[in-house]
């Protein structure tokens, strides 16, 4: 029981807008920076995750499922936003970079290229998550009840 | 932060050192054949020594070692005396021009250009193990 994670779904995220965009360009790998889903969405999406609806009781959910339900709920959308942020501050040092390497202002070029490598590197993991996210989730829908 | 790239930042001062290196190899090779600088001293071959730096910890916010050894470049003037050639113009008269072998500084050219090579294989190498290593578990 202690192994479920966290996650729960509010029913006011909307739904069908995330598995559009979940078949959408972000579906072909690697569609890093202004390309594909933005940032922005994913902060969006990382936001659902915390919101709940004003009837959820944790409680009552716990002494439905057992004890060990009734932690907390936040934890992975604290660090998926946090990770968001990241992917994105890593986006802004690349883009820094990149400009001031065009502009001469002496960063050296390679040092440009590797922070816009990990910023796609870690825009990329970002996008697994987001799609092993969805994926359990819409297994979920898909149980017979 | 994700360290996403492992090794890249002791990749990252590598290559910079190499980069110093050539533009010193190339500061060598154009002044090869001057005379004196503009304050009249004769031009010293410059030569540069890497020497292997641990981050201290809390230096970038990390743990110290967390990254590995970076490089780090020290420039050094090699002291030898010039070279001494007669001055056509002025008989008996003799001209101080540095004493930069053309062939020595060509070799370390081409150490440089193949360390550099290196340095940029290892990080092909990282960017493609987190890529496989994102792979995991797709179908196909």
């Amino acid at each position: 029981m202690s192994s479920i994670s966290p996650i729960r779904l509010s029913p006011s995220v909307d739904v069908s807008q995330m598995l559009a965009s979940a078949t959408g360009p972000i579906g072909a790998k690697g569609a890093a920076g202004p390309g594909g889903v933005s940032v922005a969405q994913f902060e969006k999406l990382a936001a659902s995750l915390e919101t709940r609806p004003a009837d959820f009781n944790s409680s009552s959910v716990a002494s439905a499922l057992g004890s060990d339900f009734s932690a907390p709920s936040s934890e992975f959308s604290n660090v998926l936003t946090q990770m968001v942020r990241e992917v994105s501050a890593k986006q802004a040092v690349a883009g820094d970079a990149m400009n001031s390497v065009l502009s001469g202002q002496g960063v050296p070029l390679h040092e440009a290229v590797i922070a816009g490598e990990e910023a796609s590197l870690s825009f990329q993991l970002m996008v697994e998550v987001r799609n092993k996210l969805l994926e359990s989730y819409q297994e979920l829908m898909r149980m017979q009840v | 932060m994700i360290d996403i790239l492992p090794g890249i930042q002791s990749t990252s001062s590598a290559l910079n050192a190499e980069r110093i290196r050539g533009d010193v190899i190339a500061q060598n090779i154009a002044n090869s054949t001057t005379t004196r600088d503009a304050a009249g001293h004769i031009y010293q071959r410059q030569e540069v020594l890497f020497e292997s730096l641990v981050p201290q910890a809390g230096a970038d916010g990390g743990a110290a070692g967390q990254n590995g050894a970076q490089v780090s470049v020290r420039i050094a003037a090699d002291s030898r005396p010039p070279r001494l050639s007669p001055d056509p113009s002025n008989p008996g008269k003799m001209i101080e021009t540095p004493d930069i072998n053309i062939h020595r500084e060509m070799t370390d050219l081409i150490i440089s250009q193949r360390a550099y090579e290196a340095n940029l294989a290892v990080a092909k190498s990282a960017k493609s193990m987190a890529l496989q290593t994102l792979a995991i578990g797709k179908r196909g």
